[in-house]
C-alpha cells in the first residue's frame, strides 16, 4: 500500500454517527457549491448576469432600459 | 464631477453624513484604546487601576472598532447604496434615526460598562443581557428599514452590494440572538445558556461569523458599489460577484469549529471547519480578483485617485488574510499558531489592512458628495494612506514573528521530553516585538487623528466661496 492510498484509508466499520453527519454535511456543501459553479458560468446565462456590470454607473440609464423592456414598475 | 451628480431630492442623506462622521469619531477611539492596551501589555506598570486595566480596555477596543466604527460605516454605506440603487428614499427616515440614536445609545452604554468590569465574558458578545437585548432591537429596525427600502424599489433587479449588505444584517440577527441566550442573575450579570463544550462551539460560530459577516460580507457590499463608482468603470465580472456572495453565504457559517481544534470539540467538526475554510478560498479570492481586475487597464487611476488607493490596497489585504486564515484552520498550522500571537497579527491584517482601509476609501468617497465639496488637504488623505499602511505592516509583521516564535518556543524539548523553555521565558522573549506592535499602532492611531482632522475641515470649509472657487 503506498502512502496516498494509506492516506485516504477508512475504516467504514468504526465511522460514529457524527462521523456520517459531518461527512453527510461536507459531500452536500460539495454538490452545492458545484451546482453554483455550472449556474453561474453556464455560457447560456451570462448575458442574464453581466448586463448589470455597470449599475452603479448608470443608474439612470438602467432604470430607463427596464421601464422600457416593462421590468419596472 | 464630484459634487455634480444629481441627487434624487427625497434621499435622506442626513442620516448617511451622520453615520460616516461617528465613523471616523469611533476609529479615532477605538485606534486610541487599542494602542493604550499595546502599550499596557509592553509596559505593564501602564495598568494604572482596575478600571483602565487591560483586562477591562480589551474588550472596550474590540467593541470600539469592530461595532462602533464598523458598525457606523456599514450603517452609513448600506443606507446609501441601498438609496441609490433602488432609486427610492429609505422607506422611513423616522426608523433610520431611531437607529442612529440607539446604535449610539449602546456605544455609549459599552463605554460604560466595560471599565465597569460588567461583561458576560464572551469574545466580542461581551455586553451584558439588558444591552444584547437592545441590540438585537436596534439592529432590527435597521434591517426592517433596508428590507422595506428593497421591497420599494423603482428597479427591478436588487444590485449585488444590496445582497451582501442583506445577507450580513439576516445572519448576525440570529448569531447575535443565539449565542446572547443566557440567565440574568442581576442587571449587569448573566450566564450562558449553554456549558461546557457546547457553549465554546456557540461562541465560536459567533466569533468567526462576526468576522465572516459583519467585517467581511457587509464591507464586500461597500467594495461592489464604491470600486466601480469611484473607478467609473463597470464591475470585472458580474457573475463572479453572486458566486462570491453565495459561496460566501454557503461557506461561512462551518468555519466557527477551526478555533476549537485539540479541544473536547469532535475532531469531526474541526476537520468540517477546516474544510469549508480552505474551499473558501476560491470565492474568496475571486472577490478579491473581481475587485483588482475592475481596474485592468486603468490602474493609472491609481496614481491620483486617492480613494481608490484606499481601496484597491484594502482588496490585497482581503486576499492575504482570506488566504492565512483557512491554512491557519489546518490542524498541522494550527498546533503551532493556536493561542500565539500569529492569530492577532491574523486578525489586524483582516481589520487594519481590509476593514479600515475599504471603509476610510469608501467615507472619503462620501465626504466630497454629500457635502458638495472637494476634500480639505488632498495632501493629508496621501500622508493618512501611508502612515496607515506603514502602521499596519508594522504591526502584522510584529506579531507574526512574535507568534511564531512564541508557539515554537512552548512546544520546544529537550533530549528527555521536558519543556526547553518556561512560559515566563516566552512571555520575555516577546517583549521587543510587542514594543513594535505599539509602534504600528500609534502610526494606525495617528493616521486615523489626521483622518479626522481632514473632515472636520472638509464639512466646515464645505459651501464656503474659497471651496467653491477650489471646485471651479
Amino acid at each position: 500500500m503506498n502512502s496516498l492510498s494509506e492516506f485516504f484509508n477508512t475504516d467504514w466499520e468504526a465511522m460514529t454517527r457524527a462521523d456520517w453527519t459531518g461527512l453527510i454535511i461536507v459531500l452536500a456543501l460539495s454538490a452545492l457549491m458545484i451546482g453554483l459553479y455550472v449556474w453561474i458560468f453556464r455560457p447560456a446565462n451570462r448575458d442574464k448576469f453581466e448586463q448589470y456590470r455597470d449599475f452603479v454607473n448608470d443608474e439612470d440609464k438602467d432604470m430607463n432600459r427596464e421601464v422600457g423592456h416593462g421590468q419596472t414598475r | 464631477m464630484v459634487g455634480n451628480a444629481p441627487e434624487h431630492p427625497n434621499y435622506n442623506m442626513a442620516i448617511v453624513k451622520a453615520f460616516a462622521v461617528c465613523a471616523v469619531v469611533y476609529f479615532v477611539v477605538g485606534a486610541l484604546v487599542g494602542d493604550l492596551i499595546a502599550w499596557q501589555l509592553s509596559f505593564p506598570s501602564l495598568n494604572v487601576n482596575e478600571y483602565l486595566s487591560f483586562g477591562r480596555l480589551r474588550p472596550l477596543h474590540t467593541n470600539a472598532v469592530i461595532f462602533a466604527f464598523g458598525g457606523c460605516t456599514l450603517m452609513a454605506t448600506a443606507f446609501y447604496v441601498v438609496q441609490r440603487t433602488c432609486a427610492v428614499p429609505l422607506w422611513s427616515n423616522k426608523m433610520a434615526w431611531f437607529t442612529f440614536i440607539g446604535w449610539n445609545l449602546i456605544i455609549v452604554s459599552a463605554v460604560i460598562s466595560f471599565p465597569m468590569g460588567w461583561t458576560s465574558g464572551k469574545e466580542y458578545a461581551e455586553l451584558e443581557w439588558p444591552i444584547d437585548i437592545a441590540i438585537a432591537v436596534v439592529w432590527l429596525s435597521y434591517m426592517f428599514n433596508f428590507i422595506m427600502t428593497i421591497a420599494n424599489r423603482k428597479v427591478s433587479h436588487i444590485y449585488v452590494a444590496n445582497w451582501f449588505f442583506l445577507g450580513m444584517m439576516i445572519m448576525i440577527t440570529y448569531l447575535h440572538v443565539v449565542n446572547s441566550l443566557a440567565i440574568p442573575v442581576t442587571m449587569t450579570k448573566s450566564y450562558s445558556l449553554f456549558s461546557g463544550v457546547h457553549d465554546a462551539m456557540i461562541q465560536w460560530w459567533w466569533g468567526h461569523n462576526a468576522v465572516g459577516f459583519f467585517l467581511t460580507a457587509g464591507f464586500l457590499g461597500i467594495m461592489y458599489y464604491f470600486i466601480p463608482k469611484q473607478a467609473d468603470l463597470p464591475i470585472f465580472s458580474y457573475r463572479l460577484s453572486v458566486l462570491h456572495f453565495w459561496a460566501l453565504m454557503f461557506g461561512y457559517v462551518w468555519l466557527g469549529a477551526h478555533h476549537l481544534q485539540y479541544t473536547a470539540l469532535p475532531d469531526w467538526a474541526g476537520s468540517l471547519g477546516a474544510a469549508v475554510s480552505i474551499a473558501m478560498i476560491i470565492p474568496s479570492w475571486g472577490g478579491a480578483v473581481n475587485g483588482l481586475m475592475t481596474l485592468s487597464g486603468a490602474w493609472h487611476k491609481l496614481r491620483d485617485d486617492y480613494v481608490l488607493r484606499f481601496l484597491v490596497v484594502s482588496l490585497a489585504f482581503y486576499a492575504m488574510s482570506t488566504f492565512e486564515g483557512p491554512v491557519m484552520s489546518l490542524k498541522t498550522v494550527n498546533a503551532l499558531s493556536h493561542y500565539t500571537d500569529w492569530t492577532i497579527g491574523h486578525v489586524h491584517s483582516g481589520a487594519l489592512g481590509w476593514v479600515v482601509m475599504v471603509s476610510v476609501g469608501a467615507i472619503y468617497h462620501l465626504l466630497t458628495r454629500l457635502w458638495k465639496t472637494e476634500i480639505y488637504s488632498v495632501g493629508l488623505v496621501n500622508t493618512h494612506f501611508w502612515i496607515h499602511t506603514i502602521g499596519t505592516v508594522i504591526y502584522i509583521c510584529a506579531m507574526w514573528v512574535s507568534g511564531i516564535m512564541q508557539g515554537l518556543m512552548w512546544r520546544a524539548t529537550d533530549d528527555y521530553g521536558n519543556l526547553a523553555y518556561t512560559f515566563a521565558e516566552s512571555v520575555v522573549a516577546m517583549h521587543p516585538y510587542y514594543v513594535l506592535r505599539s509602534v504600528g499602532g500609534l502610526l494606525v492611531l495617528i493616521g486615523a487623528g489626521i483622518m479626522l482632522y481632514n473632515v472636520v475641515m472638509t464639512i466646515r470649509t464645505a459651501g464656503q466661496p474659497n471651496a467653491a472657487a477650489a471646485r471651479a
